[in-house]
């Protein structure tokens, strides 16, 4: 294990075990699995839309949840440090810049892992616990038998968490690069969530930037390209709607727009570490 | 001697921001510590000390100037490797405890394994925080005891020089005490320290050379002796002598030109006389 490496796990461990000492986090998670757990009991429909319900409100809370993770998580990062001063008896030591910012997004990442997987666990719980109940009630022919299980095994739901795991990183990354430009957490978050929504229309904002040509205006050109090339297309992961929907979405295209967060939370890392290079501490 | 911290015309400005304008918190310090010295930072606060110390840490850029440790450029890796740093009233992770702090700095110091382990184990004895208190959450920990972890801390990495910025600023006397006492075993074991403070008398316990500063910039520099021996007068201290011959004394002196400046029973200073009044097991 290189130096390297090994600092970087270092300020990564102790990101993760902040947060999980922060009664906060775990008061998110409780009320994240009890609102999971609680879904099984919407039984008023029928099997199908009793499924498409549970996903939908599933996806939902797991979503939810963890963007407020990544959040709060981001509002600890770089801003609260220097208010506590504790990043000055970090970075005096023999520790890369880059290196104490990627351990900072490992550290968060990690957490929304584990808390990601927590949920998922649930949730597949909830999922095979409605099979059952379902099959009990009215599962007396082979094909319905077999649709409930379809529907409760169905393999597209990985896509769907992977797809919201990759969207919430990319929140991540846009957390990392904003408190490295920031002094107040409060900064941190509006800056971050402004973006996230902003993402939601950047498709718009690009094909209008795109068509609009000579009829609009320079300002509105500038502004149109800015968000057009610098905001995450956040529609991205409208994949999980269509999942949800029981639409099939390709693996290709999944794996598309994985590869398309992984690059931008790389760009967005980069950006960060080169801004927190030249800055007073 | 080899040079430990070396600085040559170090000047720093901050922006203001918004129009506002700049402040210029050093201007031209030239500074020199030789390794093994006990070194004193003394200004008033405001003076630009924690700022020049966080410039030869790589903490702060120079507006100009060059800031070098042993050798290497300052806020390099390999300058950092040679320092350990105390900052003024540390805010360590609160959610950490005595040794898991230890370990962590020590950690981001590249270190891990047995060697850290027992180098924890060691600071650990050394800043009297073994056994129960190590294992304490540091919010539980009074003001001495932060410092002290802290020191453990910077020195995990069994740095050549160690950084104490007002060490003991808002530490009660014992704590104060024990933390010069600290500062002293460094020296004998050959580490070079420099340290700020604007509390004078604690400074002359233990620093060898100090610089002044004020508003930025560098007014005297100097070993203690040099800067602070009255070398026109002279002082004895005496025990056993009766009225009657303190009395000839005085007169043998006014006989030969000398002008008695002061005299009486020499008074102990106040610490001194409130550390022996704690009994060992009182202390905190």
């Amino acid at each position: 294990m290189t130096e390297s490496w090994r600092r970087i796990r270092a300020v990564a461990a102790n990101t993760f075990l902040e947060a999980v000492r922060q009664k906060v986090f775990a008061v998110l998670l409780i009320f994240a699995l009890v609102l999971l757990g609680g879904a099984n009991y919407f039984s008023e429909f029928s099997y199908q839309e009793q499924f498409k319900f549970l996903k939908d409100w599933g996806y939902a809370t797991i979503s939810l949840t963890g963007l407020l993770v990544g959040l709060l998580g981001a509002a600890q990062l770089i801003p609260a440090e220097i208010e506590r001063r504790t990043i000055l008896t970090a970075l005096c030591r023999p520790l890369r810049r880059w290196e104490f910012l990627a351990g900072k997004y490992l550290g968060l990442v990690s957490l929304l892992g584990v808390m990601l997987g927590l949920m998922g666990a649930v949730f597949w719980g909830v999922l095979r616990w409605k099979e059952a109940q379902l099959i009990g009630t009215e599962g007396g022919e082979l094909t319905v038998v077999q649709a409930i299980q379809a529907e409760a095994r169905d393999p597209r739901l990985w896509q769907a968490f992977a797809l919201i795991a990759a969207k919430l990183f990319v929140v991540c990354g846009l957390a990392v690069l904003f408190s490295t430009l920031a002094t107040s957490t409060t900064f941190v978050v509006a800056m971050t969530l402004m973006v996230y929504l902003i993402g939601h229309l950047q498709s718009v904002a690009r094909e209008q930037w795109l068509e609009s040509g000579e009829r609009a205006g320079w300002a509105l050109q500038f502004f149109l390209a800015g968000v057009a090339l610098m905001v995450p297309d956040f529609n991205l992961y409208n994949l999980i709607d269509e999942i949800v929907a029981g639409n099939a979405v390709r693996w290709r295209t999944t794996i598309e727009v994985l590869a398309y967060s992984g690059m931008y939370v790389g760009v967005l890392l980069a950006a960060a570490a080169w801004l927190f290079e030249g800055r007073d501490l | 001697m080899s040079t430990a911290v070396w600085t040559q015309s170090l000047r720093k400005e901050f922006q203001l921001g918004w129009g506002r304008g700049r402040v210029l918190a050093v201007e031209g310090l030239d500074l020199e510590v030789k390794r093994g010295e006990v070194f004193g930072l003394l200004g008033p606060n405001g003076s630009g000390k924690s700022t020049a110390m966080k410039m030869i840490l790589g903490l702060l850029r120079p507006t100009s100037g060059r800031a070098e440790v042993c050798g290497c450029r300052a806020g390099t890796l390999a300058a950092r490797r040679q320092i350990g740093f105390l900052p003024e009233n540390p805010y360590f992770p609160a959610f950490l405890n005595g040794t898991e702090l230890i370990r962590y700095y020590g950690r981001l110091s590249g270190m891990g394994g047995q060697e850290l382990e027992g180098k924890v184990q060691e600071l650990l004895a050394l800043v009297r925080l073994g056994g129960e208190a190590g294992r304490r959450p540091l919010r539980t920990y009074s003001k001495g005891m932060l410092q002290r972890a802290g020191l453990a801390g910077a020195l995990v990495s069994d740095p050549e020089i160690v950084m104490l910025d007002e060490p003991t600023a808002g530490v009660d006397p014992a704590g104060s005490r024990e933390i010069r006492d600290l500062i002293r075993e460094l020296k004998q074991r050959g580490k070079t320290v420099i340290f700020s403070s604007h509390l004078l008398e604690q400074v002359e316990d233990v620093a060898d050379r100090v610089i002044i500063l004020h508003r930025g910039q560098k007014l005297r520099e100097g070993r203690l002796d040099a800067l602070l021996t009255q070398t026109g007068e002279w002082q004895v201290r005496a025990k056993g002598l009766g009225a009657d011959q303190q009395k000839e004394l005085r007169v043998w002196l006014q006989q030969r030109g000398a002008e008695v400046i002061q005299e009486g029973a020499p008074r102990e200073r106040l610490e001194n006389y409130f550390l022996r009044s704690l009994s060992e097991k009182d202390r905190p």
